[in-house]
């Protein structure tokens, strides 16, 4: 076994020796030249080191939450979010003294999950006021931001202004300031919880 | 090993490297050249900055001459264009006007988000909620609550305040 790589080593050996014999390595005669493998290696590893330092670059440029986050960046799916719950608070937030029931069938329709329950556990006061106080409440979205947003789900941060208006005397505004997060339920968003801010 | 395999392994080895370093610069220039990305960083960016310098300009320090201008450098430093020129117009006035009163206030920004976003031109527009805690020199400190709307612009030094507006109820329309 050792005779024998002995043996391959000793043709190699004589390769080479033949190869320098060879005219187009004439221009160095005796020994054939080591700087183009070491530069061949030398090329390898920069290229090597240039290529890994580049990907490296490329990852740490793409490795950031803002990709996982649409708003904005989807412009339809950011529009459409925020028509959705902007309508979805008009609604559910305005009413009159003898017209609660259209309300309350728009939040069924709109709200899901805990903030339907919250909604729904408050609407008791809520008539009772409309009624008692003879109070129309309208409600609009002056402004809405998207905050986060995903395929499925959706932070925004609404902007509303709310008009009291009692019978007989003058109305009021107020402002409001709702953290709302939804989610995409088939065509539509729905606002599973409401948050004051 | 014969010479020949040698050389050709050197060749290979070479251009597996050469490929390597093609791959890298590819995915490099992809990350580099991604419009969604770039606008997506944009965005984060000017949102973050943006609710600093909202905090800033809600905030001042009315102990007494020094830190009032203190926070009025600060003012400026965080606006451009409409609003900078406006509040350097006003500074001396502001000072002598804050001093006087020598309320403390300290705003943070208890939420916000961009309503729009044009990275080419740098112009975004932000909405946020601010808590402004009020320390007058005189009495109990107390905490208001406000809203705005903000038009951002980028600069050579981040993104900056250009216009401010406080939305009381009904400013909205």
């Amino acid at each position: 076994m050792s005779g024998r790589t002995a043996l391959a080593g000793k043709e190699v050996e004589d390769e080479e020796h033949l190869d320098v014999a060879e005219p187009e390595s004439a221009d160095e005669p005796g020994r054939r030249p080591r700087w183009p493998r070491v530069l061949g290696a030398l090329l390898a590893v920069v290229l090597l080191a240039t290529g890994g330092l580049l990907f490296a670059e490329g990852r740490e440029l793409r490795d950031t939450p803002a990709t996982g986050n649409l708003a904005l960046t989807d412009a339809e799916a950011t529009t459409r979010v925020t028509g959705d719950v902007s309508n979805a608070l008009g609604r559910i937030f305005s009413y009159g003294p003898d017209a609660t029931a259209l309300a309350k069938d728009a939040a069924r329709e709109v709200l899901a999950g805990k903030a339907l329950q919250q909604y729904a556990a408050l609407f008791g006061q809520v008539e009772k006021q409309a009624a008692d106080q003879k109070l129309t409440l309208t409600t609009h979205v002056v402004r809405a931001g998207v905050t986060r947003l995903t395929g499925t789900g959706a932070h925004i941060l609404v902007f509303l202004d709310q008009v009291y208006e009692r019978r007989g005397r003058p109305a009021t505004t107020a402002s409001a300031q709702l953290s709302v997060t939804a989610e995409l339920r088939g065509e539509r968003w729905r606002i599973v919880e409401i948050s004051s801010i | 090993m014969t010479l020949r395999t040698r050389h050709l392994g050197g060749w290979a080895v070479l251009l597996a490297a050469a490929l390597v370093c093609g791959l890298g610069a590819w995915s490099y220039a992809q990350a580099r050249g991604d419009r969604t990305l770039a606008y997506a960083k944009a965005r984060d960016t000017a949102l973050a900055q943006g609710k600093r310098h909202l905090a800033t300009l809600n905030s001042l320090d009315g102990k007494d001459a020094t830190s009032v201008s203190a926070g009025l450098r600060a003012w400026r430093d965080s606006s451009t264009g409409p609003l900078h020129d406006q509040l350097k117009r006003t500074s001396a006035a502001d000072a002598k006007t804050l001093t006087t009163a020598g309320d403390t206030a300290n705003g943070k920004v208890t939420s916000a988000a961009l309503t729009a976003l044009d990275d080419r031109t740098g112009t975004a527009e932000l909405i946020a909620t601010v808590d402004v805690e009020v320390t007058p020199r005189t009495g109990s400190p107390g905490t208001q609550r406000k809203r705005f709307t903000a038009a951002l612009a980028r600069t050579g030094d981040g993104w900056k305040v250009k216009a401010l507006t406080a939305m009381a109820a009904g400013d909205g329309g």
